[in-house]
């Protein structure tokens, strides 16, 4: 299943770029561009998923917070970048710890369906709040290096594009660490994989489960961040993010962090071939045929386990 | 001898590289208590789920009355008068204990979503006789007096009372019964022996998974040994107890 | 235990006689006395509650009874809606009630053809694929101009008329709506005191318990969800014959979570709450609207529900999850019960005290 996707793929790619030339190189890089965002999102949904088995239905609106609060900082308050860029990451992340806290926390032993509810209820609190106090006019912030094109091999890539790609290598690279060097990373991946064994690992769910949605809206809002100068930042796109991250985790396998990586750059490719091939209103509906089609006929994914998706 | 009700053939069940079940065979014939023993995790519950239609197996066929039932739908083989209960108590939550046990008679039962809603006569006579005979399975087992409360909140031993009941409302012709004393205090185990012994007496088969060998030795026909997804011995209360595999077995893993 | 039966079903027809004889006087009364002081059309904003009440009876049953979740009912409505829309603008011979009959019956087909791959997922993941869905019917209704209009949408949809009975008016529309949604409650009401209600809970408390006990779990999934989606067709339907205009925006995610929501507030799995969480939810924002005339100088902001209806559907999300999960009547009957008990107890305090 996988090589044979993996070779679906490669020519994809490969007839793209021969039909299309620099247009298609054009597409790549853009998909990879997004995809590395989507990427970001989808790490965030599985952090918290292989450690608490739940949905993270707010995991888009964190990188919508974190786009909208880089424009009040950087482009409103005059902030230098990178300390907007910190400012920004610590609020949603402390906005995460302690919705988990108050919400997520208490309901631990609750059903499915309880959670996830609470926390579409958040995304839909945080996006109305957003709406509230930014309005519903998407808004500019600027690259954090300027708008000059670069030319490559006929395509012309925005700078932007390269502090995408850095920041998700070394996000990815962070978690990693985390999650493989760190004695409470290492515990929580242990935990994560057999969760009788939980308290013997001596890391507790609630800490675990604290620890996963810091991760996870962090990553998110740093995906909002960097994204933000390519796409425009509005109050309503958390929700598409979300759900895109979310395919792009299902596409990889849920719950697995290389998983989350290629499944976001698929995603992200796909989408932007097929936003180039077809009537660009359909482009969002790729994402979620996607979705639904792996969801149905492969719900492991790519990279992941087989789980308890079916009922 | 009477003819076997149900055959367990060469059945084997992985879990990964996990046999659960290796090459289990066994037939149960109508009208005996089987015991299947065996120490923990040996594959007692895999083979009730194997049996119910929760999993495939890998390899093997399952003949209830004469039909291959690999691959059934467990509510099939429920209707097919099969039943069982859990090793945990999966009762109902937000259900009454009359209310448990009327889904229990859901295999013998058909109106469904429009003869319901429109309360013709025929579902409501239904419905009715689903009610008394729900009714008349709860005096049966000691627990009618508490029909109305949720069962949730009964006390533990009169969940598994009630788990019993709502198995016994399908009229089954052969009930799994998965560790049915475990949490019962001693005079509730004797309870449950009787009732079991008196079921047995009204010809219905039994399959039971337990640990109480008290129970086990005192009530069953004729026992099967699990260890590590194989039979590791079969034969009589007398033949099992002096079997040295046996003791081995339950020793191995440490006096329990 | 026979009595206790008995009460249960009595209880629940009974409260079905006074809803619809309250339900029957309403318009003479409400219009004049509460109407007035409030400023509010409460005649015209009953219409929309009954046609939201379709919509979420069905969602009850799915979500409260079935515990299978759907974030993406605002897709059937939007069916029933578009389906009836265009028949009778197209053809305006085409007769209206037969337009709402098709909707809502291409409504449970499409849900029929989605359901039955969709339900074999479980909680998070049919959460996210019934979404997912929700979502792509919105980008259909939006990019489809040919048939849907497009953004702007299909406007002049005649009014429903039955049989040369036409209901242009809100307070015929009133009855009508009612009238269906009273014969709704009746059929559900049915349906979960029967063996198919309880079989429906059961597969909510634990799907294994409820395969083992012979309740054929995937196939009671899929005709709920099915149900569901015929009642949600059947209120867009109506809904598109009320307005007599429609466009995508009424049928987005919004709407799926106000469903949503409207089953959450009034109580999972309890018709009657959802009744309630229903009317709640549709008065909210008028209510709101009339703010200023009782708190004077309140800030512009603070009146214009539209504003922050979200915020208050998350924040009510949220907190009825881990306060009052079984909702508001539920609570309310609580709150009523505990006010009793201490009431007792003081009143026993002062005799003792004598
Ligand atoms: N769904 C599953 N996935 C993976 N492994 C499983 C699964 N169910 C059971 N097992 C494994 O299969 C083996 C047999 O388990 P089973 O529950 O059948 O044992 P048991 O004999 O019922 O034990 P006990 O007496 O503790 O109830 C165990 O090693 C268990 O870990
Ligand atoms: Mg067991």
């Amino acid at each position: 299943m996988i090589y044979g996707s993996a070779t679906v793929f490669t020519l994809l790619l490969v007839v793209t770029l021969s039909i299309k030339g620099s247009t298609g190189l054009q597409w790549i890089v853009s998909g990879l561009t997004v995809g590395s965002i989507y990427a970001l999102v989808a790490m965030g949904f599985s952090v918290i998923y292989s450690s608490t088995r739940v949905i993270n239905f707010a995991q888009g609106e964190f990188s919508m917070l974190g786009g909208m609060l880089m424009y009040t900082f950087a482009s409103k308050a005059g902030v230098p970048v990178p300390l907007a860029f910190i400012l920004s990451v610590i609020i949603v992340t402390l906005l995460g710890a302690g919705f988990e806290r108050l919400a997520v926390h208490p309901l631990r032993y609750s059903s499915v369906i309880t959670v996830i509810i609470v926390t579409i209820g958040f995304s839909i609190f945080l996006r109305a709040v957003a709406k509230w106090i930014w309005g519903s006019d998407p808004v500019k912030i600027a690259s954090f290096s300027g708008d000059k094109p670069i030319r490559f091999l006929g395509a012309a890539l925005v700078p932007q594009s390269f502090w995408v790609f850095g920041f998700t290598a070394l996000a990815v690279l962070l978690v990693f660490l985390f999650f493989n060097r760190t004695i409470v990373g290492k515990g929580m991946t242990a935990a994560a994989a057999n969760p009788d064994a939980a308290s013997l690992v001596g890391i507790s769910t609630s800490t675990s489960s604290l620890i996963a949605w810091t991760i996870a809206a962090a990553l998110g809002a740093a995906a909002g961040i960097i994204i933000a100068p390519i796409k425009f930042a509005a109050y309503s796109v958390g929700t598409m993010l979300g759900l895109k991250g979310f395919a792009a985790a299902i596409l990889g396998g849920l719950g697995s962090a290389p998983g989350a990586v290629v499944g976001g750059l698929i995603l992200g490719v796909l989408e932007t071939i097929a936003a180039g091939v077809f009537p660009s209103g359909y482009k969002d509906a790729v994402a979620f045929l996607i979705l639904i089609l792996v969801l149905l006929a492969w719900p492991q994914g790519l990279l992941g386990r087989r789980q308890d998706v079916m009922a | 001898m009477n003819e076997s009700i149900l055959e367990v053939e060469e059945v084997t069940k992985l879990f990964g590289g996990l046999a659960a079940l290796d090459d289990v065979s066994f037939s149960v014939e109508a009208g005996e208590i089987k015991a299947v023993i065996g120490p923990n995790g040996a594959g007692k519950t895999t083979l009730f789920n194997v049996l119910t239609g929760v999993y495939r197996p890998n390899s093997g066929r399952v003949i209830l009355k004469g039909k291959n039932i690999i691959g059934s739908r467990p509510d099939q083989i429920t209707a097919m008068g099969m039943i069982r209960t859990f090793q945990t108590v999966e009762l109902f939550e937000g259900m009454t204990v009359l209310e448990n046990t009327m889904v229990g008679c859901h295999s013998r039962s058909k109106y469904g979503f429009l003869s319901n809603s429109l309360r013709i006569p025929r579902a409501m006579r239904e419905e009715r006789r689903i009610f008394e005979e729900a009714m008349q399975i709860l005096t049966d087992v000691g627990i009618e007096t508490r029909a109305s409360d949720e069962g949730m909140n009964l006390a533990y031993g009169q969940q598994r009372m009630l788990e019993f009941a709502r198995a016994l409302a399908s009229q089954p012709e052969i009930l799994l019964l998965d560790e049915p004393a475990a949490g019962l205090n001693p005079y509730e185990t004797g309870e449950l022996s009787n009732l079991i012994s008196k079921l047995r007496d009204r010809g219905l088969t039994i399959i039971i998974v337990e640990h109480d060998m008290g129970l086990v030795m005192g009530i069953s026909n004729d026992i099967v040994v699990l260890d590590y997804g194989e039979v590791i011995a079969r034969g009589t209360p007398d033949v099992i107890k002096n079997d040295p595999k046996v003791i081995e077995a339950y020793l191995g893993i440490g006096t329990e | 235990m026979a009595r206790r039966k008995g009460i249960v079903e009595t209880h629940s027809y009974r409260t079905f006689l006074i809803v619809a004889a309250f339900i029957f006087i309403l318009p003479i009364w409400a219009r004049p006395i509460p109407g007035e002081a409030l400023h509010m059309d409460i005649v015209n904003l009953m219409v929309l509650t009954g046609i939201y009440a379709c919509a979420v009876l069905g969602l009850n049953l799915l979500l409260g009874y079935a515990g299978q979740i759907s974030l993406g009912h605002a897709a059937f409505f939007g069916i029933g809606a578009y389906t009836t829309a265009i028949l009778c603008t197209r053809f305006t011979w085409f007769p209206t009630w037969l337009g709402v009959i098709l909707g809502a019956s291409l409504a449970g087909a499409i849900g029929w053809l989605v359901g039955k791959p969709v339900l074999r997922l479980k909680g998070n993941y049919l959460a996210m694929a019934t979404l997912g869905l929700g979502e792509i019917a919105f980008i259909l209704f939006s990019q489809l101009k040919g048939l849907t209009g497009g953004t702007v949408g299909m406007l002049n949809i005649p009014p429903l008329s039955i049989f040369g009975l036409k209901f242009d008016t809100d307070i015929k529309f009133y009855y009508l709506v009612w009238a269906i949604v009273l014969v709704i409650m009746l059929l559900t009401i049915n349906l979960v005191l029967s063996r198919v209600g309880r079989g429906l809970r059961a597969l909510h408390s634990s799907e294994v318990a409820a395969d083992a006990m012979g309740v054929n779990t995937g196939s009671y999934r899929v005709k709920v969800f099915v149900w569901s989606a015929v009642l949600a067709g059947l209120g867009g339907a109506l809904f598109a014959h009320f307005q007599l205009y429609i466009n995508p925006e009424s049928f987005t995610f919004a709407l799926s979570i106000l469903f949503v929501t409207m089953v959450v507030v009034g109580g999972m799995g309890d018709i009657w709450g959802g009744l309630v969480g229903v009317v709640a939810l549709t008065f909210l924002p008028s209510i709101i609207q009339v703010f200023p005339e009782w708190i004077p100088g309140i800030p512009e902001s603070l009146t214009n529900f539209s504003n922050y209806a979200l915020v208050l559907y998350g924040l009510l999300l949220i907190i009825f999850m881990i306060f009052l999960p079984k909702g508001l009547s539920y609570g309310m009957e609580r709150g009523v019960a505990a006010g009793r008990r201490s009431a007792k107890l003081l009143l026993d305090r002062i005799r003792a005290h004598d």
